[in-house]
């Protein structure tokens, strides 16, 4: 499917207070750690907008701003730097265990 | 300075110590109340958090626990294993600073981890921030053959000096000092804002080699001598003249030319001496001119373990050498003369295949901490490299300790060849990392597994950073790793012939283009290839590099890329 790579779509990001997760705001305002969920700003108007009520709603995150994404045809959004996808996706590799021992 | 009882083998806090870090800890928890309240901006808090060793990174808090001078007990490191646990996701990272990281500390309960940390006598302040870090050294301290003098005693003294001190607490920017006892350095010294080395003068006294302005990071650079030949009680009032000095001219205006090793570029070390010495005379016979009462004291509390006689050659050690080659090979790599005949110093790999260096979990902590306690006089150093070290083992006990490592996936007999790899984060946790770093060690560690292959390389240090800022070593590396970012694309830039040995330290040349991630294990074995083609005998590679450039690297690796 083709992707939307012009960079003019942008979510809003930020650490959460309480904890440091990832989070993006929602259409409803509110801070959600699924991306899907994310609300999406179209155009540079947009994306000044979203920043406001990101920063508007920051009593519970840290630093909000905002970051480049791509959106197939089916909705499905993707940040475009690796720094993002790393954000919303983990690590990209496994980390040990708690009572992991290796080569045990 | 302050002095307890002499019941350990390294320094016991005394109740100045634990009052210090108890109101610190009620005085962080009140902050953090008042941040969750809303009643501090971040603005306003994340100084008090970086304080406090408490940074925001990609994912998640982490919270960086410095470890003095790279000495644990074994009970510190179960603690760390049981906060890992309760607090984090059991495991944790220790660092080329030798302090511990834990990367999924959440805000509202980083009091309750510090307030556990305070249990066992440990912090993290000064882990962060525009002051003085937690000093390291020698990760063989006071058990190694080649040792003058154990630098923690003055590791110890500069700890005190240097904590919370008001006039040091906002310098220009960060600031780093390491010590070594040793004229075989392994700490680092020439590549730190102040290295210090101990040694002894032709009359037999034994002083401080006073080095400034070395550093990795943006700009590279090695340090120089400000003093040949410091007396050991004169060193406090001497460190502080120096960083006065610092402070004084040190830039403020450019956060990357700000470090004091740019300073002494652009005053040349003569006038910085000047200044120095200067600020010196005004000062040396003032407070900081420790009695020797108060420095024999500090050292009291470092005195040697008393070792019981053990067998110097053990016939259970030599029989297993011959039916065992993975063992033997341990034997080689992994373990160090003791100063005392009949021990050994082990270092643990943290870097078995794949795995990612400097990693242990919360049990693989504590089996450490249980080994350390049967066989190490329950005492523990962490290394710059990123492996844990057991500094008295019985020559006896060393086929015990292997299987008991063996079983922790810690006895990989790899230190100092190609997979005792030094690693950051990289991009995987780093707010400031451009590309990563652990998955290309992981590749590397993983091509190069074999042991055998590993030793008839030989010793040949790999060193990967996944920014600028170098907290990988790389431009010391044999082999160094940058990774950078190039129009959303992660390529590393390698460099050769880096080297910390202490005279022969060496910033490493890059090779070349820049190679994308997926041709890193390919240019590696390039370049191990082409060292094994023109080696000589006994040659190591940092030597056949010095001794034929870098042409045929160059030929080899941009030839069959």
């Amino acid at each position: 499917m083709a992707k939307n790579l012009s960079g003019d779509l942008q979510v809003a990001s930020a650490n959460r207070l309480v904890d440091g997760m990832v989070v993006w705001l929602d259409e409803a305002g509110q801070w959600t750690d699924r991306l899907e969920h994310a609300a999406v700003a179209r155009d540079k108007r947009g994306a000044e907008i979203l920043l406001e009520r990101a920063r508007a709603e920051a009593f519970t995150v840290v630093d909000p701003f905002l970051v480049a994404v791509t959106e197939d045809d089916d909705g499905t959004v993707e940040p475009l730097s690796l720094r993002e996808k790393i954000r919303a996706s983990g690590l990209t590799f496994e980390a040990i265990a708690a009572d992991a021992v290796r080569n045990a | 300075m302050r002095c307890a009882m002499p019941d350990t083998h390294f320094y016991k806090y005394d109740d100045y110590d634990r009052t210090l870090v108890s109101e610190r800890v009620d005085q962080f928890r009140d902050q953090v109340r008042c941040r969750l309240a809303g009643e501090l901006t971040e603005e306003q808090f994340k100084p008090l958090r970086l304080h406090n060793g408490l940074y925001l990174q990609l994912h998640a808090y982490m919270l960086r626990i410095a470890i003095p001078y790279g000495t644990l007990s074994s009970r510190q490191l179960r603690k760390l294993a049981d906060i890992s646990r309760q607090y984090d996701r059991g495991y944790g990272h220790f660092t080329t600073r030798q302090n511990l990281q834990l990367n999924w500390i959440k805000l509202e309960e980083a009091p309750d981890a510090l307030a556990a940390l305070a249990e066992v006598d440990m912090h993290a302040m000064q882990t962060s921030g525009n002051c003085i870090r937690n000093v390291t050294a020698d990760h063989y301290a006071g058990a190694a053959i080649d040792e003058i003098e154990d630098p923690r005693i003055w590791a110890e003294i500069v700890r005190q000096w240097s904590t919370l001190h008001p006039e040091f607490t906002f310098l220009p920017r960060k600031f780093k000092i390491a010590i070594t006892g040793s004229p075989n350095d392994r700490a680092a010294v020439r590549v730190h804002d102040i290295g210090l080395r101990l040694w002894r003068n032709e009359q037999g006294e034994v002083g401080f080699e006073v080095i400034v302005g070395g550093g990795l990071g943006r700009t590279p650079m090695i340090g120089k001598t400000l003093r040949a030949f410091l007396p050991k009680d004169e060193l406090l009032a001497y460190l502080e003249s120096t960083l006065r000095v610092y402070n004084r001219y040190g830039r403020r205006d450019n956060l990357y030319k700000a470090r004091i090793k740019i300073l002494v570029h652009e005053v040349g070390v003569e006038k910085m001496r000047d200044e120095v010495e200067a600020e010196y005379a005004a000062n040396r016979d003032g407070a900081l001119r420790l009695p020797p009462a108060t420095i024999e004291a500090i050292a009291r509390q470092f005195a040697p373990p008393t070792l019981p006689p053990r067998l110097v050659i053990s016939g259970d050690v030599e029989a297993q050498r011959l039916d065992d080659r993975d063992f033997a090979l341990w034997l080689k790599s992994n373990v160090a003369p003791h100063r005392v005949p009949g021990y050994a110093i082990v270092t643990a790999s943290l870097k078995p295949a794949g795995s990612p260096p400097g990693d242990a979990s919360a049990a693989q902590m504590e089996g450490v901490a249980d080994i350390a306690e049967a066989y190490s006089q329950a005492e523990l150093r962490v290394s710059h490299e990123q492996n844990l070290i057991f500094p008295h083992v019985a020559v006896e006990d060393l086929p015990r300790v292997y299987r008991e490592l063996a079983v922790l996936g810690f006895a990989e007999a790899n230190v100092g060849k190609i997979t005792d790899i030094i690693a950051c984060p990289g991009l995987d946790y780093c707010a400031l990392a451009n590309a990563r770093s652990i998955p290309v060690a992981q590749r590397i560690s993983n091509h190069f597994a074999s042991l055998a292959r590993q030793h008839d390389i030989g010793d040949l240090k790999i060193k990967i950073s996944g920014c600028i800022n170098a907290c990988g070593h790389h431009h010391v590396g044999h082999i160094g790793i940058l990774g950078v970012d190039k129009n959303g694309v992660e390529l590393y830039q390698i460099s050769l012939g880096g080297d910390v040995d202490f005279g022969r330290t060496a910033i490493g040349s890059i090779l070349g283009p820049a190679v994308t991630a997926d041709k890193v294990v390919e240019t590696v074995d390039a370049i191990v290839a082409t060292y094994l083609e023109a080696r000589r005998e006994g040659e190591r590679f940092v030597d056949t590099y010095r001794r034929i450039g870098a042409q045929p690297f160059k030929e080899k690796v941009y030839g069959s890329l």
